[in-house]
């Protein structure tokens, strides 16, 4: 006991050690002045009009009227609605199936999970883009989908693909699963691999089911990994962008349009970029509110324990 | 009978495994297949499995839209983006673990906040940052981005890999003279090569796949490959002849690399998930 706390104080800062700061000054110096002092900007600048060239600050300044411009905005509301259906369709599928999947895998030999794991890794390494150019060509109404459908007799208006607006978001959400349902099943592999098997054997003499079994044990040790999946993967769907960007342009009717690409559209095709940013600080806000703050608060509770 | 319904069973299971590998593989194969078809027979259904592959959407592209320029930006742009990533992460990780008591341990979770912050909240005044400075259309748009974006998230997955290493044998490298500096560079260091690995190729392919960032604060001479593929998607067409082969010379280079990585890539992505 004496000797780790000993260990501790020798690696520790003692006064005037510098050299655990000096270690990590490049990377914040970089994080922030490439990320931080940018933002900071951009809030700001979204309290004007910014123009390229003569912006005097004085005559520029507009308080929040790009904030109440977007509440009144048609599209603007219609991106955040699809932005939170994308993002909520997202990752529940992405939880539901890659867990059924993992557990699927899981139940085969370890030499079985070894031999596809170079297969499943494949997706996650094609760039997002990429996955919106692939899906196009699947969804063309003239494409290998309907080709199919029709094989077996599935009429096209069943599933109108990225042509109604009423299916267009969920088409994107299901390119979406094809990237991302793999990255849940090697991390959740991973996961039912460290629970120990001591436990399902003593669950099963005491006569629980798969089903009881899966609920009482195999959720409640994985809860952790959960969080983890849903800050390193679950908030990038809230930002999604070159998914959509390649897939539906936003289209039909601007069923498709995420917060990102509306900014995006707004700041570069309109040139209109004080309101883009506003519109991007909402985007980060929903994402601190939505993610950040249920992280923290989990996070300060593991620290506690 | 048991057996008989076991051996049904199996069945059942390996032909599910089987259709789940083709529904992960065949988009791939759809996309690099077209890439080698005439335009004409890759709007044919159905697909013909066999075909006398054509060459002339490659040859396009290199001879006449700079693909090799794409190409070799992407290269600097994800490579130099993993040299400043992974040595001011590495770095900072180890800072991290050289604070008294657990302020780094618990410092640690929260670098993960950093993914919270959205790309194009960033973009937006970094282009008129980089648009005054005149250095729109350079490679440092791209990669001070991508290096900034990425810190946060290698540190963490550097900071998981380092607190397997125990502080008794750090201890005992600067009992023995050795300084801090040269504990990491002669322990520190080749004990973490697989996990520099996993960080390597984590960082490589988010920066050879983005789009965003590169899409605004690039031009004609900067662009990388995932620009050069977003020229030709359009809003209403898309040239798919050409596009097919650029998404083909995307996304083959950085398979192949994952698929050598493999272990590292995997080890990457569940080394925070699964232990931290």
């Amino acid at each position: 006991m004496r000797s780790s706390r000993r260990s501790t104080y020798a690696l520790s800062m003692e006064k005037g050690d510098l050299l655990p700061t000096l270690l990590m000054a490049p990377a914040v110096a970089l994080v922030f002045f490439v990320m931080v002092v940018p933002l900071s900007y951009g809030v700001f600048l979204s309290l004007f009009n910014f123009e390229f060239g003569a912006f005097d600050l004085r005559k520029a300044f507009v308080g929040l009227r790009h904030y109440i411009t977007f509440l009144g905005d048609e599209t603007a509301l219609r991106a955040v609605a699809n932005t939170l259906m994308f993002s909520a369709g997202a990752i529940a599928g992405d939880f539901v199936l890659g867990t059924l999947a993992a557990t699927f895998i899981h139940s085969f030999s370890r030499s079985i999970a070894r031999f596809i794991r170079p297969i499943v890794t494949v997706p996650l390494l094609v760039s997002p883009i990429v996955v919106g150019l692939i899906w196009r060509y699947i969804y063309d109404p003239q494409g290998i989908l309907y080709w199919l459908m029709d094989q077996v007799g599935i009429p096209f208006e069943a599933f109108p693909g990225v042509t109604s607006a009423s299916t267009a978001l969920l088409s994107t959400i299901i390119a979406h699963w094809w990237q991302v349902v793999p990255f849940m099943i090697i991390v959740l592999t991973a996961g039912l691999v460290s629970i120990p098997v001591e436990l399902y054997e003593a669950a099963h003499i005491d006569g629980a089911g798969p089903v009881t079994a899966f609920f009482r044990i195999t959720l409640p040790m994985l809860k952790d990994v959960y969080m983890v999946i849903l800050l390193i993967s679950g908030v990038d769907t809230i930002k999604v962008f070159d998914i959509i960007f390649a897939l539906t342009g936003g289209g039909p009717n601007n069923s498709t349009v995420s917060l990102s690409m509306y900014a995006y559209s707004q700041g570069f095709a309109n040139s209109n970029l004080s309101y883009a940013m506003a519109i991007s600080v909402v985007v980060m806000t929903l994402t601190f509110v939505i993610f950040g703050i249920p992280f923290i608060r989990q996070n300060r509770n593991r620290n506690d324990r | 009978m048991v057996k008989r319904i076991q051996w049904y069973l199996r069945i059942v299971k390996l032909s599910g495994l089987a259709l789940l590998m083709l529904w992960t593989v065949t988009p791939v194969y759809i996309i690099v297949s077209n890439a080698f078809r005439q335009t004409l027979d890759i709007k044919k259904m159905p697909p013909a499995l066999i075909f006398t592959p054509f060459f002339k959407h490659f040859e396009r592209l290199f001879a006449l839209d700079n693909f090799l320029r794409y190409f070799v930006n992407s290269i600097v742009i994800s490579v130099s983006v993993t040299f400043v990533t992974i040595a001011f992460g590495t770095l900072a990780a180890y800072g991290l673990k050289l604070f008294r008591s657990r302020v780094g341990e618990r410092l640690s979770n929260l670098l993960l906040l950093g993914k919270l912050v959205p790309a194009i909240t960033v973009l937006l005044p970094m282009y008129i940052i980089m648009n005054r400075l005149r250095l729109t259309g350079t490679y440092f748009g791209p990669i001070l981005a991508h290096a900034a974006m990425g810190i946060p998230f290698i540190t963490w997955i550097m900071t998981c890999f380092i607190r397997d290493i125990p502080n008794e044998l750090l201890e005992s490298a600067t009992v023995d003279g050795c300084s801090r500096m040269r504990a990491f560079f002669h322990i520190i260091f080749p004990m973490l090569t697989p996990a520099i690995a996993s960080a390597v190729i984590l960082i490589m392919q988010f920066s050879w796949n983005e789009l965003l960032f590169s899409l605004q604060l690039t031009n004609i001479d900067t662009y990388p490959l995932t620009v050069g593929i977003a020229r030709y998607v359009g809003a209403i067409s898309v040239d798919w002849g050409k596009s097919s082969a650029a998404a083909t010379i995307t996304i083959v280079p950085i398979i192949i690399v994952g698929f050598f990585m493999q272990k590292y890539l995997v080890s990457g992505m569940t080394a925070g998930a699964v232990k931290g």
